[in-house]
């Protein structure tokens, strides 16, 4: 938490004394290892040094120095906003997928839904039809008994047919046998 | 949450530090959705969706197509049905004929 609160502290000095940043455009690029030693001692003095003035002070003797900083790109704000554009972006991008499965999804729920509607009308008018079948099949019954009937009286007449074939046969044995006395 | 990169640098520029703190938190923010939509479950939820339509569909296709046999096939019985009905229409005459023959 420490380390968080020094960097805190550092970011501060950088809210709290823009003109000190300003003022640092003096060429110290190439001090590196001068840099790396002034930096912890301006985070450790910034918090103490709010209204930070250029130049080196010396107060009562004591020379103080300040942070080296880079000067600041004209165009940061234009960059901060496209970074933050395009993170907005991508996170809706992220999230829009998802919702696109979804709504594909829904679309094909939609479409089963319809068959399944179709696939209904055509059962009821199925379940209708086959109704009204098996009551004109019932109104038929009638017409089916006479029908065995029918055949009752055909086998009968078919019976007596062959009496009669066999009765004429006798007769005509009888009258032949008779014409030859 | 004291991670390693959230440890103090010293030696780089408070102008390092604060590009570094914005990259975290972006990975941070994108590291979050990832985790909200990974929570959600949507990517098994979806997945087991697919699978169940795919199954689904082929038994739908299957279905339609014999209800529809089934209609055809009823269609059919009802001809036959106006065909017997016409033809029987005929019987009784047939009956009173071979009543009177077998008298």
């Amino acid at each position: 938490m420490a380390a968080t609160g020094d960097a805190a502290a550092a970011m501060d000095s950088i809210s709290k004394a823009p003109t000190a940043q300003s003022a640092a455009l003096n060429p110290t690029v190439g001090g590196g290892a001068g840099r790396q030693a002034a930096a912890p001692e301006a985070a450790a003095e910034s918090p103490a040094a709010a209204p930070r003035k250029p130049g080196g002070n010396s107060d009562g003797g004591v020379e103080t120095a300040e942070e080296a900083v880079e000067p600041a790109e004209p165009d940061i704000n234009e960059l901060c906003s496209d970074m933050f554009e395009k993170m907005a972006i991508f996170l809706q991008g992220e999230l829009t997928a998802t919702c696109e499965d979804y709504c594909l999804l829904e679309n094909m729920n939609k479409l089963t839904s319809l068959k399944y509607m179709e696939m209904k009308d055509i059962s009821i008018n199925i379940s209708r039809n086959l109704q009204d079948l098996n009551n004109k099949y019932a109104s038929l019954q009638p017409y089916l008994d006479q029908i065995n009937q029918i055949e009752e009286q055909v086998s009968a007449l078919e019976q007596a047919a062959y009496k009669l074939d066999a009765y004429s046969k006798k007769l005509e044995a009888r009258f032949k046998k008779l014409e030859k006395r | 949450m004291a991670s390693p990169e959230s440890q103090p640098r010293f030696g780089h520029s408070v102008k390092c530090l604060l590009s570094e703190k914005v990259g975290s938190c972006s990975v941070d923010t994108i590291a979050l959705t990832r985790q909200v939509l990974k929570g959600s479950r949507s990517q098994e939820l979806l997945s087991q969706a697919a699978r169940n339509m795919v199954i689904q569909e082929d038994a739908i296709l299957h279905s339609e197509d014999s209800l529809r046999k089934m209609s055809i096939i009823t269609t059919h019985l009802q001809y036959q049905q106006e065909a017997i009905q016409k033809n029987v229409e005929h019987s009784k005459n047939l009956q009173d004929q071979l009543f009177h023959l077998l008298k």
